[in-house]
């Protein structure tokens, strides 16, 4: 059986892809499958910290596509979820040293030993992004609800669908409160204004600074509602069919009141 | 709390509709690579020679950019009021 590659893109930084590819690939190898996630953020790697394995790494990507190591050598395994695996960054070499055909050609192997493939693109859609993108066969575009994520998020959208991919989006750090009290766009607007298919809702979560201060998995804490619907997000990719939730819009009673009288 | 009531009195919109709108116009521009004035004159434009035929609902038209996979559409809506009578 042949791997799936699944691309994390998002356009504009910040927005929370590092943490929802260490998310969401963990929360697939927690489902059983053999998942290489994989830092193509040549020259700014993070998610070596994020996950914990920074004191592990000896050889990265770079070394992979650039034929120095082999993939097994530059896949660190974690020791928490079985089945995970990372392979790093590079950090001194700048993004220019990776070709397309040079990753295609370490996409073909990665396919061959592993069930999942999470590829985590940076920021922008320069040469990074060309790479990170040329071997997928499934896009995510992360977007927070804000004008200039949705804006950036619409970009790399049309950049996919010319590559013949079909992205889904996932909608980061949603707030409902303030979605209730009209300052932040809902979900619904967002996916008005893009137009595809949503895959997953994840609300703002303290926790996710918390896990990534220590390295450990977000999808571990029990108590994390992120991390909840980044599993959910998983189970979604692997196949199963699991409704998306929507956020809780608590209404206090004064919205309930002034609803019933038409005043709102 | 009584947020929709202030709301009402002053009139005033919630921020997020102002972002929505800001962002589905952006978006249209991003796409066409044309400024608003060039839109707008155009929406002038073709407002102007459907008039000559039809009497539309000015307020009601909108102006969209579909996207396909690699066609982006021009759509042009209005609701036909009447239609005119032509003089020989």
């Amino acid at each position: 059986m042949q791997g799936k590659i699944i691309v994390v893109t998002s356009g504009k930084g910040g927005v929370g892809k590092t943490t929802a590819t260490s998310s969401i690939g963990a929360a697939l190898a927690l489902e059983g499958n053999r998942v290489a996630i994989v830092d193509m953020d040549i020259g700014l790697r993070n998610l070596d910290v994020v996950m914990g394995l920074e004191n592990r790494i000896v050889f990265n990507i770079v070394d992979v596509v650039q034929d120095r190591c082999k993939v097994e050598q530059a896949a660190i395994r974690d020791r928490r979820i079985e089945n995970l695996f990372l392979i790093p960054a590079s950090q001194s070499d700048n993004k220019d040293v990776l070709t397309t055909a040079g990753v295609e050609r370490v996409a073909k192997e990665l396919r061959s030993r592993f069930d999942y493939i999470i590829m985590d693109s940076p920021a922008g859609i320069e040469r990074g992004f060309e790479n990170s993108v040329v071997a997928a066969d499934e896009a995510l575009v992360i977007c927070t609800p804000d004008v200039s994520a949705v804006r950036d998020a619409d970009r790399v959208i049309g950049l996919l669908y010319a590559r013949s991919l079909n992205p889904k989006l996932i909608v980061n750090r949603l707030e409902p409160a303030r979605v209730m009290r009209g300052e932040m766009l809902s979900h619904e607007d967002v996916l008005e204004v893009l137009s595809i298919d949503l895959v997953g809702l994840v609300p703002m979560d303290e926790k996710v600074l918390i896990s990534s201060n220590t390295g450990t998995p977000l999808v571990l804490q029990n108590d994390s509602k992120a991390g909840a619907a980044f599993r959910q997000i998983a189970r979604r990719l692997n196949g199963e069919d699991v409704t998306i939730e929507m956020p809780v819009y608590k209404t206090s009673m004064w919205q309930k009141i002034s609803k019933t009288f038409g005043l709102k | 709390m009584l947020s929709g009531l202030l709301k009402r009195f002053i009139g005033r919109k919630s921020s997020k509709d102002a972002a929505k709108k800001r962002l589905q116009f952006s978006l249209i521009y991003d796409k066409l690579e044309v400024n608003d004035t060039t839109l707008t004159d155009l929406q002038q434009d073709i407002v102007d020679v459907i008039s000559k035929y039809f009497e539309i609902d000015k307020d009601a038209l909108e102006l969209k950019v579909k996207r396909d996979d690699n066609v982006s559409a021009l759509v042009f809506n209005t609701p036909i009021l009447h239609v005119k009578r032509k003089r020989v």
